[in-house]
């Protein structure tokens, strides 16, 4: 059977090491994803993503969560190695990647190095409020 | 009236690796899977250091821009996500990269825009994933 436990503050045996619940809420990414662009848009490991579309070179769009969002004023970063192997050879301050439109149910992304291009890397992490 | 819970581990009744909690409304989420499972802060220049982390033993110096950082608790496959930043001193364009990826550990690597290898003094980086 479920059990539901109500607390305002987890704190170690000792009573040390407090947190409040709203921070273990709060604090806790929402979303995460690593997934490829090359060939087939392949999510290899997430926590709620329900899936995500292969938008054209370089963009997938959307990435679609599988519990939404409270707003779409969530914090997110994104990583893109912008190149098409996998073993994140690539120095990436040279390129540029980014966020395109996001909602409360999903968003996009692009991947950028002189054109659009498939990345065998793509990395995202967003912190915010779920609905 | 606040109420405060003593305890050194939590487990689920059903899976010991999945405890629910309500989000901000009414949603609710897997509590393990939103945790960061490593974070640090790290000094790559002078005597190499860790300022602060959670969840890594070791940072070995490979050389100039180049480190290896290794996990307590290994996670539980590689395809964890990994966002980083790092700052060579008064190089505005330095660059870096994930050189290798592992359960166990990690190497990054950076330099200036113009290729040469470069110390950072801040290194940071945070992983979520799964733990093995």
């Amino acid at each position: 059977m479920a059990s539901e436990l109500r607390v305002n503050t987890l704190k170690d045996a000792s009573g040390n090491n407090s947190v409040g619940m709203s921070y273990v809420a709060n604090g806790s990414a929402k979303i995460w994803a690593n997934w490829t662009q090359v060939s087939t848009q392949t999510v290899r490991d997430s926590l709620n993503v329900s899936s995500i579309t292969d938008a054209g070179t370089g963009v997938t769009f959307p990435v679609s969560f599988t519990s939404a969002m409270a707003n779409n004023d969530y914090a997110g970063s994104y990583y893109t190695m912008a190149a098409s192997g996998e073993a994140r050879s690539s120095w990436n301050n040279d390129y540029v990647g980014g966020f395109g439109d996001k909602t409360t149910s999903q968003f996009g992304t692009q991947s950028y190095a002189a054109a659009l291009v498939d990345s065998g890397v793509n990395d995202v992490t967003i912190q915010g409020d779920l609905a | 009236m606040a109420s405060i819970l003593k305890v050194d581990e939590m487990q689920g009744v059903t899976s010991a690796g999945d405890i629910t909690i309500t989000g901000e409304g009414t949603a609710t989420m897997r509590l393990q899977q939103g945790l960061a499972k490593a974070w640090i802060d790290y000094k790559g220049t002078s005597t190499n250091s860790i300022r602060d982390s959670l969840n890594f033993a070791s940072v070995s110096d490979n050389g100039t821009g180049d480190y290896t950082a290794s996990y307590t608790s290994a996670m539980g496959n590689a395809n964890y996500s990994a966002l980083y930043s790092a700052g060579v001193k008064n190089v505005i364009t330095a660059q870096e990269r994930l050189s290798a990826i592992a359960t166990d550990s990690y190497r990054i690597e950076m330099q200036e825009d113009g290729g040469s290898a470069s110390d950072s003094s801040y290194v940071m980086i945070a992983m979520h994933g799964d733990l093995a």
